[in-house]
């Protein structure tokens, strides 16, 4: 099928990839190149190594603290709940009975029992940005960790976008967002399955066959010299036009999308989440997008974000963790064990939290409410010094009593573990002033 | 001037020398003198073409100033006082050469001392004093291989002498002039460090030091005076964590034993004195040289020098900090040395000292070329000022474009949108000699300049509705700026109007600005911005980093607009403001000191209760004078014409980013205040220039330029004009909810309107005053979007279209040529080639389903460069 549409490695213009980097090189001049660009040419010339990525899984509506990586044996009962610990195999860490696979690999992740400065929204934009969408909203908002990747790293594969979300839509919607871009804008925003950018990426309307005639008749009649542009954007939409002609017939993306692909031994091992139960207006336990994520990141995103889900259990909490709880057990688990076994680990950085935490004492609907003092998060891979468990809460678990982890602090590992520097690296706002990703440093035990 | 030495021997020189780290090296309170031993050596870069060495290529000190020394009577150059046991000097040594550049010779020179011991001079030129006295210094080019030895002995040796005293008195630290510029060398207190508003780890220092008492405090009293420890000084935190012995996140800032080291400790054994606010105040910075020709690959050292309240003068070269505006033209480093890198151009680089800034200029000039350069005519005061740039630089222009190219790029640039086909007819029936100026002048009297230009100052007015729906003020917003454009409204006359506008948005539509940006901090950032190219917002937190405004300008400017007031009017979409009777003043955001209105730079406005203060404003913007108001707005317009502004980012205009051709947009703004803030007027003088004119196909010798506009930079059209140009090309129209149908998405009244093709292609959500929220840049969406959506596929496709017409209303095999030309004429406004022409054809006679075919040609022209960009 490929085939008549000529040699993939040459550009319509006969210029090979190599060609096209040096005229782009010298198109663009010195300062114009941006990281962005250098990351977008090394991987057009197919030499870049394995890349760094995220992760990011929103357990929305705010998982229990005390009932996932730190069970409070000493609280009295109203406090307590139903959960014993088991032992991991990490000495001395102990995480709940109902995570029995994650504790035969506690060695390949770390715990943070004391995560602070969760603002109460029920939300997902602190996960995804580490910030509220109160700052700098008059312009926009703060952008997500993926579209700031998308501006700063851009894609590891020209045919995927850089960022992608994967929940749908849910009745509550904040907890199905997978990031906004604020102010850096629409070009930068996350690609979501099912949004108008996706639509685009399928090809519709006309036939392989004829967007190949097309593709011709262009390499034939675009003639103009690139070489005459100082902005950069002449060898840029040349690139990408290369790129989305690439994406609508290598099917790069829609493959990784296509779970039918997959080693069906490897879907089973992810399972399926099912029966959802606890859905009400939150996301379903997709156990299959954490093996997507794994092949979108394996295809070239660098941040993959999905709401996996319901975790705010004003009532029958301890169900609801037994439910969700087994079902992120094994799909999570599987993540782990299958990014070991491909050898990307330690490029790519899972992550696993809510907006905030529960409230230490069990209400008489057998539910926990709204904590927001202190939550929990989960992290995995990403090249971390992994066997830990970092932080306490005090004896009720109502808030950090040891190394309290601001949400920003995971944020910001997240960009270190990318590969980008929180210290240095800033992003001019649209009134032009440059602003850091997030305001607080990497988790030090961790990097 | 008689040839010296040619530049390939010097560069052989540089390079074959290693850097040498042995000489000795000194430390003390100093007055140093400079003593030239001959009287025709040069020390200003401005006087280095005026005078010439008398005999062989003497080297020489620059940066000094001449004095008459009071020993022997003899010239002497003077550096200035040196107080204090901690000064540092930088020396610069430097040589004329043959091709009229002056190279830097400071790393390649033999520095010695007479006698020795009283000064310790380091390999790239550093002085530190060691005790009092007289010592001269001569400076003889390097001969360290044979190769270079002839060369090197056509350079003089220079001398010069450095008068040594205080040393071996320990006078107290000031905090403020000696440690807090530490914080700021070695980075701790940067806007990614301690220096942000959170602080870092629980320390938090002013950002860049603008805040020294708090510094103190914070340094003392916090952390139970843990950062801080007199009994044994290297036991600090302050130390420790700087030399990362205790581990800190920031790493090792400097070593043990460093200069900012040692001064440190000594401070806090000192017992940390603060400063007793006698010392002199520093007045300002300067860096030496400030202006100069260098060759590509070449390198500069600068030296930088504080002036004092007391006249004094000490060099502080080692404690400023220095930026390159443009690090892959001309990077700098911690110790001010300026590398260049193969590009030509012109590139600045920023000292900063306590708030203070400086600014070093290197224009690179490309080696003259071996043919001739063909100048065109120089039409106005664009072309002298852009040729007599480019001769300087050796940089030749492309020629005049053909009138093809020129009726389409000026149409697009004018009017937003592609040429019609009338026009075309129109255009080539007038005289060569005179088309091209009367098709300016047609395009400037037509309402589309009017749209396209409502379209560009709306955004950047934040002109969109307040809610989900359109309504009625902002239309009318709209509309009064579209009207006043075809009015052709001086400037000043619109800023004005803008800026005083009181009453209703239904009677007075302006107001309709006070309503957009809603509060008084807002008010005074965005007219900065706008209408004058400054950036006070920084200094609504902090003192500016790269500007003199404080946080008290940022309250005079506020005063002007703190009698606005907003009244109800009965309907909360369009609210009235009026202004109230009273003092204007506001305050200081730190020190909440009341503030009189003042504008930038200028003494406070002399106003009455009885006066609106905002008139105040605008009669101190618009004065002729005003150094900010025309340079800003014709540096806008520029870019929007020439891609690129004379300052970049346009509206960013600050000392420390200086315009890259300044004769230029000073000349221009001077012809736009004298046309009476005439905008036509500025469009045409630009436009009809033979800069504009200029191809933008590059000629050998200025493809590598990228700010001398020797040639016309191709502009990717806007997100609007796009979309519109589409909507030509396949013969279709976009429709947008609530305005008439057949409404252009460049006239439409504000950015708020549904549609993935603009969104995509980077339209601004006019949040701001900055330009730059529309994005240009290229990404893989919006080729998805161009190559493969729906909507575009609808518009080829379309039963109405253009590809359908050509489809069902002619006959193929004889029509195809006709028609394949019309379309290259509606989408590129050329014929095509003949080979364009015969693939074209060629493709169309081919194919059974003759509309998809056309389809498919449209569909190529769009995709291509040639269609998305206006070169």
């Amino acid at each position: 099928m490929l085939s008549i549409l000529g040699k993939t490695s040459r550009y319509c213009d006969g210029v090979s990839r190599r060609g096209f980097l040096q005229a782009g090189t010298f198109a663009m001049g010195g300062s114009a190149l941006t990281l962005a660009d250098l990351n977008r040419i090394e991987a057009a010339d197919g030499k870049g190594k394995t890349q760094k990525s995220v992760i990011n899984i929103f357990l929305a509506g705010g998982p229990p603290h005390q009932d996932m990586w730190e069970i409070k044996t000493e609280a009295p009962s109203e406090i307590r709940g139903d959960f014993k610990p088991i032992a991991t195999n990490v000495p001395g860490i102990q995480i709940c009975e109902v995570f029995p696979k994650l504790a035969a690999m506690m060695d390949k992740a770390a715990v943070i029992r004391s995560v602070v400065g969760c603002r109460g929204g029920h939300d997902a934009i602190q996960c995804t940005s580490g910030w509220t969408g109160q700052e700098l909203r008059s312009i926009g908002g703060r952008p997500s960790i993926g579209s700031a990747a998308a501006k700063l790293l851009g894609s590891g594969h020209p045919s995927v976008p850089a960022s992608v979300g994967l929940a749908k839509i849910t009745k509550h919607v904040p907890w199905s967002d997978c990031g906004s871009p604020g102010f850096l804008g629409a070009p930068y925003a996350s690609f979501k399955p099912d949004g108008p950018g996706m639509k685009n990426m399928v090809l519709g309307g006309v036939t392989l066959e004829r967007l190949g005639d097309r593709r011709e008749l262009l390499g034939k009649l675009d003639t103009l010299r690139r070489d005459i542009d100082i902005s950069g954007s002449m060898a840029g939409m040349d690139a990408f036009g290369r790129n989305a002609l690439d994406v609508l017939t290598s099917s790069r993306l829609v493959d990784a999308l296509d779970l039918s692909k997959e080693d069906p031994q490897v879907v089973e091992r992810y399972g399926d989440g099912k029966p959802y139960q606890f859905q009400y207006d939150g996301a379903p336990t997709c156990n299959e997008q954490l093996l997507v994520a794994r092949r979108l990141v394996e295809a070239g995103c660098r941040v993959v974000t999905l709401s996996f889900g319901r975790w705010d259990s004003h009532s029958k909490n301890f169900d609801m963790v037994r439910d969700h709880g087994g079902k992120l057990d094994q799909a999570l688990s599987a993540l782990i064990e299958d990014l070991d076994q491909r050898g990307m680990l330690d490029d790519v950085t899972v992550a696993v939290w809510g907006e905030f935490g529960r409230t230490p004492k069990i209400n008489a609907a057998a539910g926990r409410d709204h904590w927001n003092k202190v939550s929990c998060a989960y992290l995995a891979g990403g090249g971390m010094r992994t066997g830990q468990a970092i932080g306490a809460t005090n004896r009720y678990g109502e808030e950090a009593a040891e190394r309290p982890v601001h949400m920003q602090e995971i944020v910001a590992t997240m960009y270190h573990n990318l590969g980008i520097d929180t210290h240095s690296t800033t992003i001019n706002d649209p009134t032009g002033r440059p602003q850091f990703l997030v305001d607080h440093d990497p988790i030090a035990e961790l990097i | 001037m008689r040839p010296q030495k040619s530049l390939k021997t010097t560069t052989r020189i540089r390079r074959s020398v290693p850097l040498l780290g042995h000489e000795p090296r000194f430390s003390a309170t100093v007055s140093l003198m400079l003593v030239v031993a001959t009287a025709a050596v040069v020390g200003v870069a401005g006087q280095l073409f005026a005078s010439e060495p008398s005999q062989a290529s003497q080297l020489f000190f620059d940066g000094a100033a001449e004095t008459r020394s009071l020993v022997d009577n003899e010239s002497v150059k003077t550096f200035g006082d040196l107080k204090g046991r901690d000064a540092r000097l930088q020396l610069l040594v430097s040589g004329l050469a043959d091709d009229g550049i002056v190279r830097d010779f400071t790393r390649q020179v033999d520095l010695t001392v007479s006698p020795t011991g009283l000064v310790r001079i380091d390999s790239s030129g550093n002085v530190v004093p060691l005790a009092n006295g007289t010592a001269i210094v001569t400076a003889t080019l390097r001969t360290t291989d044979a190769a270079s030895e002839s060369d090197a002995q056509s350079y003089a040796p220079a001398q010069a002498t450095l008068h040594v005293s205080g040393v071996g008195s320990e006078p107290a630290i000031s905090f403020p002039s000696q440690i807090v510029p530490i914080f700021t060398k070695l980075g701790c207190n940067g806007g990614g460090c301690h220096g942000k508003a959170a602080g870092q780890n629980g320390f938090k220092l002013s950002l860049l030091g603008f805040e020294p008492q708090d510094d103190y405090q914070r340094l003392l009293r916090e952390t139970r005076g843990r950062r801080v420890f007199l009994a044994a000084p290297e036991r600090s935190l302050l130390l420790t964590k700087t030399v990362n012995m205790a581990p800190h996140g920031g790493g090792s800032r400097t070593e043990v034993g460093s200069y900012e080291y040692r001064l440190l400790h000594r401070w806090i054994a000192q017992g940390m004195p603060y400063g007793d606010g006698a010392e002199p105040q520093i007045q300002s910075i300067a860096v030496t040289p400030d202006v100069r020709r260098m060759n590509t690959n070449t390198q500069q050292q600068l030296a930088v020098k504080a002036i004092y309240s007391d006249g004094s003068v000490q060099d502080v070269t080692q404690a400023a900090v220095f930026e390159s505006n443009d690090p892959a033209m001309g990077d700098v480093d911690a110790r001010g040395l300026v590398s260049l890198a193969a590009s030509v151009g012109d590139v600045a680089v920023m000292a900063r000292y306590q708030g203070h800034v400086a600014v070093f200029r290197a224009e690179i000039p490309q080696l003259p070329l071996p043919t001739e350069i063909q100048w065109p005519s120089e039409r106005n005061v664009v072309d002298q000022h852009v040729y007599a740039k480019l001769r300087s630089m050796n940089i030749p222009p492309s020629p005049r474009c053909s009138d093809a190219t020129y009726l389409r790029r000026v149409t697009i640039d004018i009017a937003g949108r592609l040429p019609t086909a009338a026009e075309q007819a129109e255009f080539l029936s007038q005289p060569e000699d005179l088309r091209r100026d009367r098709l300016v002048d047609q395009l400037l009297g037509g309402e589309d300049h009017a749209d396209y230009f409502a379209a560009k100052w709306n955004v950047i007015l934040r002109n969109k509705r307040p809610g989900v729906d359109l309504e009625f003020g902002t239309v009318a917003f709209h509309r009064w700026i579209r009207e006043s454009l075809i009015d052709n409204k001086p400037y000043d006359q619109l800023v004005g109007e803008i800026l005083t506008a009181s009453g209703s948005i239904a009677s007075n539509p302006p107001v309709a600005w006070l309503r957009q940006v809603p509060d008084t901090n807002q008010r005074l950032e965005d007219a900065a911005q706008l209408f004058l190219g400054q950036r006070i917002q920084c200094a609504r937190c902090h003192h500016h980093p790269y500007e003199k405004w404080s946080q008290a300008d940022y309250g005079h400017l506020a005063a002007f607009f703190s009698t606005v007031s907003k009244r109800d009017s009965g309907n909360r979409e369009l609210p009235r403001f009026t202004w109230r009777v009273g003092g204007a003043s506001a305050k200081h955001p730190k020190t909440g000191q009341s503030l009189p209105p003042a504008g930038l730079g200028a003494d406070v406005a002399p106003s009455t209760a009885e006066q609106d203060p905002r008139e105040q404003l605008v009669h101190w913007m618009t004065d002729p004078s005003n150094p900010f108001f025309a340079r800003s707005l014709v540096n806008r317009y520029w870019k929007h014409f020439m891609a690129r502004g004379l300052v970049e980012p346009e509206d960013d205009m600050r000392v420390t980013n200086p315009p890259s051709n300044p004769e230029l947009l000073d000349a221009v703004a001077e012809e736009f205040v004298a046309s009476g803030f005439d905008l036509q007027a500025l469009v045409r003088l630009i436009c009809t220039s033979n800069t504009y004119a200029a191809s933008s196909d590059a000629v050998s010798g200025n493809v590598g330029d990228r700010k001398c506009y020797s040639r016309y930079y191709p502009k990717r059209l806007t997100a609007e004009v796009m979309l519109d140009a589409i909507d030509t090309v396949t013969g279709t129209k976009t429709s947008f909810a609530g305005v008439p149908g057949g409404t252009r998405a460049v006239a439409l009244p504000d950015t708020a309107f549904d549609s993935y093709f603009l969104t995509v292609f980077g339209r601004p959500e006019a949040n701001t005053a900055c330009e730059c929220e529309r994005a240009g840049d290229a990404n893989l969406a919006q080729s998805l979007h161009l190559l493969n959506s729906e909507a575009i596929q609808e518009k080829l496709a379309g039963k109405t279209g253009r590809a359908a017409g050509f489809a069902s209303l002619s006959d193929v095999d004889q029509d195809a040529e006709s028609n394949v030309r019309q379309l290259y004429q509606i989408a590129f406004s050329r014929s095509p080639t003949a080979d364009e022409l015969s693939v074209s054809t060629r493709y169309i006679t081919g194919k059974t389903n003759h509309q998809e075919a056309y389809e498919d040609l449209t569909w190529a022209l769009i995709n291509s460069k040639e269609f998305m960009f206006n070169h």
